[in-house]
């Protein structure tokens, strides 16, 4: 079953990406599939043409995996896709990658490093927006998913 | 290195005779190794800031098409998998997809806001293509089948960062004969017959593949005349059912990956005589094609089934492909 945000539910994600990242707005629409992924929907249908839809063929996805509800918490995860979404307005919680470390998160490893945070930190490399990680006192888990990865050469 | 496969006989008789003297040059070309072309992806960054990149990284790149600059052509060697592997692939800054197939979406002039059915639509290079011409509004429909290729079609249009696109599994056929059905509710519970009516659709239909032995020789394993007939039938039933959610005024591409006849003007000319509302347009794409035969066998096409173009390695060192526009007249 497709969720489709009302306004409200739009608002409360908004400030939460406010209160994380400094996002001030979300473009499009918010649909969440089982009670973690957030996908945004840029088409011009709203929630009536959806669910017409739905009445008549099964709905595989719609619009673009976005972010995703860390349960426990209830904090955001940003995609990569989020965070390329949404980077004019990402202003707080950002991680700037160096020439060494960029190879290691595209990899998927975790970066042992202490940067005095806790929480979700948008990672960025000059002007690439690389997804997410969640900072702890002694590293930066990493989320990248596996077939967005960098893969040694053969 | 691309294990080679003998073709079969029949198939070598039906190219020969399709293409006279021509076929010797097509067999020579197709033993050739095949261009190496990416298409940018501008929904997320510019054909200039990224040629600029890839040229940081030693790679030789010409844009081809002076009107189409995201088009790519990687002109040295790279290593195996480079072009994959690179991390501008995996941000999704570039799909890697062949020259021909890029043909189809630049026929069908996607513009912003209009209603598209993409109905055959994994891996999703053209769904991709007319989400970036579309600058992610408006709205499209991209269906498939099968199961496998729809987790592809949904990763490919992921890191590309498509947004403005609804996934539907359904066979194509099904597919339209629903969005035909569809109704809606009023305030007091009665319903109104609310058919979909497409801006325009692509159909980029199951085919034999001929054109691709360049880049995929397997096809040669794989090839069979019968699967051809069968085909040919789904084929025509796709587009006569697609023609049913087209609006007045819409325009449909169909285009193949194959050179053989029975999947691509005869599909066609059977539209054109049972559908007296659809009319083949002209066609404007930038690379040298021929014009579609009006003669196979013992079958004879309609006259203007020369506005329809066939894509062959050995005229424009790419994929072979087959398209065509057909437009429903007001």
């Amino acid at each position: 079953m497709i969720k489709i945000f009302n306004k409200n539910e739009k608002q409360e994600l908004t400030a939460k990406l406010r209160k994380q990242f400094g996002i001030k707005e979300i473009p499009g629409i918010i649909i969440m599939r089982g009670k973690e992924r957030i996908f945004l929907f840029s088409g011009d249908f709203k929630g009536r043409d959806i669910r017409k839809l739905e009445k008549l063929t099964f709905i595989e996805r719609l619009g673009v995996y976005f972010a995703k509800m860390d349960e426990r918490d209830k904090t955001i995860r940003l995609s990569i896709e989020g965070t390329q979404i949404l980077k004019d307005q990402i202003k707080e919680n950002i991680f700037e990658l160096s020439d060494d470390l960029v190879e290691k998160w595209m990899k998927g490893q975790e970066l042992n490093i202490k940067t005095g945070k806790k929480g979700f930190l948008i990672m960025k490399y000059k002007n690439d927006f690389l997804g997410t990680g969640k900072a702890s006192e002694e590293k930066i888990t990493n989320f990248i998913p596996k077939n967005r990865r960098l893969r040694e050469r053969n | 290195m691309k294990k080679s496969y003998e073709p079969k006989p029949l198939f070598v008789e039906r190219m020969n005779e399709l293409l006279g003297k021509d076929s010797k040059i097509y067999w020579e070309k197709i033993q050739e190794k095949e261009l190496k072309s990416i298409r940018v992806n501008t929904l997320k960054i510019s054909p200039k800031e990224l040629k600029e990149r890839l040229e940081k990284k030693s790679w030789i790149i010409k844009q081809p098409f002076k009107d189409h600059p995201e088009v790519f052509i990687i002109e040295n060697n790279l290593e195996p998998g480079e072009i994959g592997r690179a991390l501008e692939h995996l941000l999704g800054y570039y799909y890697v997809q062949e020259i021909a197939s890029m043909l189809p979406v630049i026929a069908l002039k996607p513009e912003k806001n209009e209603l598209i059915l993409d109905l055959c639509a994994a891996p999703g290079s053209k769904t991709s293509q007319l989400a970036a011409k579309m600058e992610n509004t408006g709205t499209i429909i991209a269906n498939d089948l099968k199961l496998g290729r729809m987790k592809i079609l949904a990763s490919n249009l992921e890191r590309c960062g498509v947004s403005n696109t609804i996934i539907t599994k359904q066979d194509g056929i099904g597919l339209c004969r629903r969005l035909k059905r569809a109704s809606l509710k009023d305030a007091n519970g009665k319903e109104t017959l609310v058919p979909y009516q497409f801006d325009k659709i692509l159909i980029d239909a199951p085919c034999s593949g001929e054109g691709t032995i360049r880049s995929t020789p397997k096809t040669l394993l794989m090839w069979n005349v019968k699967k051809i007939k069968s085909l040919s039938r789904l084929q025509k039933g796709l587009l006569a059912y697609a023609i049913e959610v087209l609006k007045p005024g819409g325009e449909i591409v169909y285009s193949t990956c194959t050179h053989a006849p029975e999947e691509n003007e005869e599909v066609v000319d059977s539209i054109l005589k049972d559908y007296k509302d659809m009319r083949i347009e002209k066609i404007f794409i930038p690379i040298k094609t021929t014009p579609g035969i009006k003669k196979w066998r013992d079958k004879e096409y309609l006259e203007d089934i020369k506005f329809a173009c066939r894509v062959y390695p050995h005229i424009s060192n790419t994929e072979g492909f087959f398209i065509a526009k057909l437009k429903k007249i007001k």
